[in-house]
């Protein structure tokens, strides 16, 4: 997992060792990742061949635009379980973010509105960590109880109405462009970016996996685990945030109904992407791909002229038979090695 | 074989504490020497974890005090404890299977190359070669320290998690029944091990119920029955009847201790 150090002489200097790691870290590491990307282009071949109009530059974008609120909020969401805790609520974090952030847009100007979505975000999440932290019970529990609050909190605010009448500078963040690239999708790369850093290469990413391993491990290490998971929920806050008041930029309002049902999205992406629900495995670029390959499910069923309906139930059989693959190899990996073990012993 | 200076590292005096009603430890004084391996025997519910727990600073004991070396400690906090060279290797080994030999090692000080804002990274190749020397140093083959822990044997992990408690153990290190869970060359390993510890000058506690353990290692015994140390002597002078006596409260044919009449 770490012979980067050891393949590359010294004499190349750091950056050169740092590109390598990245590298390594996005394909070589995981087959499981190769496995996905061929999916992924699978895919994409059989809708080119299917649909000629499919495989565009222009068309690409839409999808990657369509999903890149579900995947920035699944990049935090891989976080949260990889260190062994999960957030229900971020539907309906989402939610309230959104819109609170356009309600004071209606007034205020667009910078404080937009960062004021951001920090709510992390505070709610910061608020679901405390909890998470002090009543020690499932944080899946915990989480339930405050999907349906901040889902009530967003109907209460907006007495059930869509937020209109925001200022018009407040929608140039949601459709500025850089390089051509739609804003969201630019927060999505950036994102993945720096957590697949964060996870890989610092003190903060070995301490998350540790903590989604073993708990009392890292505890009986001295390291703080209180810290550790308020910092995950109140970053995955953040994320959540940040998505929704990117998404109400971008649409130039926001409804109290905004993100129903993100928090499935977003946790079926992470297990598809190859995090494990117990903690401790899984990496940001296996998320990226499976977010691309939902997405790719999701746009390609509806150029085919199939039913959107169904579209719900092949996302829904992917990450079962992604599970189920899993399952069955780690099973023949357990027992090639007890084959293995036992012929040793003769 | 033990170098023994006069100054203990470790030092509690009339240490009682309570459960409810339960005087699970009475009146215990007890002192660990740099380089000693020190033997705590008793049956179950004699207060050995409890003691434990007390030098390693997770319970309070409601008298007596604590020393660590010339100081005394009023209230003796994990963190402070730590922060001294205690460390201790629980039975369950509390290891992170899903990480590496090194990242285990090395978990919550690990090396850092530099800092960015809030976030240190990883020196993986420092973490790799400390987590190596100290592995080296406890005499134990491990190839790939890269591979998840989950698929090394019994007495690999117990060198992974002896050798993160050595890592900043300085002073003491306790180990809780450490061959409960391994086979006969995994314990002797683990036996080795110990002894490799203690040459290093760290003073080690070593919890068992295995009076082969004891006999193979150990220095010293310490045996506890009931809350109340009813036999502390150098292991050159004692046998096993007079261990497992003191143990029971029961003679089985031997002289038994003079202590034993106290209790």
């Amino acid at each position: 997992m770490h012979d980067g150090d050891e393949f590359w002489p010294n004499s190349l200097g750091r950056p050169v060792r740092v590109l390598s790691r990245l590298s390594q870290g996005v394909f070589a590491r995981s087959k499981r990742n190769l496995g996905l990307l061929a999916t992924v282009v699978g895919a994409l071949i059989l809708l080119a061949i299917l649909n000629p109009h499919y495989l565009n530059l222009n068309n690409l974008m839409a999808v990657a635009l369509q999903m890149s609120f579900v995947g920035t909020c699944s990049i935090g969401t891989a976080c949260l379980i990889i260190s062994g805790n999960v957030d229900l609520s971020i539907g309906s974090m989402y939610g309230v973010c959104a819109v609170a952030s356009a309600m004071l847009a209606k007034t205020l100007p667009a910078a404080p509105a937009i960062l004021a979505g951001i920090i709510l975000g992390g505070l709610l999440g910061w608020a679901n960590g405390a909890m998470v932290w002090r009543v020690k019970i499932s944080p899946l529990i915990i989480t339930l109880g405050t999907l349906a609050v901040f889902r009530g909190l967003a109907l209460r605010l907006t007495n059930g109405f869509e937020v209109r009448g925001v200022r018009p500078s407040y929608s140039l963040f949601g459709q500025a462009q850089v390089l051509r690239v739609a804003m969201p999708v630019v927060a999505l790369v950036v994102l993945a970016v720096m957590a697949h850093i964060i996870l890989d290469m610092t003190t903060l990413g070995r301490h998350l996996y540790a903590f989604g391993g073993n708990r009392e491990a890292c505890e009986a290490a001295g390291i703080n685990g209180r810290r550790l998971v308020l910092a995950t929920f109140a970053i995955n806050g953040l994320v959540v945030g940040l998505a929704a008041v990117l998404a109400a930029s971008r649409f130039g309002t926001a409804s109290p109904t905004f993100g129903v049902g993100l928090e499935l999205d977003s946790i079926a992406a992470a297990i598809l992407g190859g995090v494990a629900f117990t903690g401790g495995e899984g990496n940001i670029p296996g998320v990226v791909l499976a977010v691309a390959l939902l997405g790719i499910i999701n746009s390609g069923l509806i150029s085919l002229g199939i039913d959107p309906h169904y579209s719900q139930m092949v996302k829904g059989g992917a990450l079962i038979i992604a599970v189920a693959m899993d399952q069955i190899a780690h099973e023949q990996r357990e027992r090639r090695r007890r084959h293995l073990a036992m012929q040793e012993r003769g | 074989m033990a170098v023994k200076s006069n100054q203990p590292v470790v030092c509690c005096v009339g240490i009682t504490k309570y459960f409810g009603g339960v005087r699970a430890l009475n009146k215990i004084s007890l002192d660990v020497h740099p380089g000693e391996v020190l033997a705590l025997v008793g049956e179950n519910g004699a207060g050995k974890s409890t003691l434990v727990k007390i030098l390693s600073g997770i319970e309070q004991p409601d008298e007596g005090s604590i020393w660590l070396g010339e100081m005394e400690v009023k209230r003796l906090s994990p963190h402070r404890a730590r922060a001294f060279g205690i460390e201790t290797v629980y039975q369950h080994l509390s290891l992170c299977d899903n990480l590496d030999a090194a990242a285990n090692v090395m978990l919550g000080q690990e090396p850092v190359r530099f800092k960015l804002g809030p976030f240190k990274f990883l020196d993986m190749g420092g973490s790799f070669a400390m987590t190596r020397e100290r592995i080296n140093d406890l005499g134990v083959h491990l190839p790939d320290l890269a591979v998840p822990v989950r698929r090394l044997s019994g007495g690999q992990r117990q060198a992974v998690a002896l050798a993160r408690a050595t890592v900043r153990a300085h002073r003491l290190v306790m180990l809780d029944e450490p061959t409960a869970a391994l086979g006969v060359t995994q314990t002797q390993a683990t036996r080795d091990l110990i002894r490799r510890v203690a040459a290093h000058g760290v003073g080690v506690i070593v919890i068992s119920h295995n009076l082969d353990d004891v006999f193979a290692v150990a220095n010293r015994v310490v045996v506890l029955r009931l809350g109340q140390i009813t036999l502390d002597t150098s292991l050159c002078s004692t046998n096993r009847g007079q261990i497992v006596a003191c143990m029971t409260g029961m003679s089985f044919g031997q002289t038994p201790s003079a202590d034993l009449s106290a209790s």
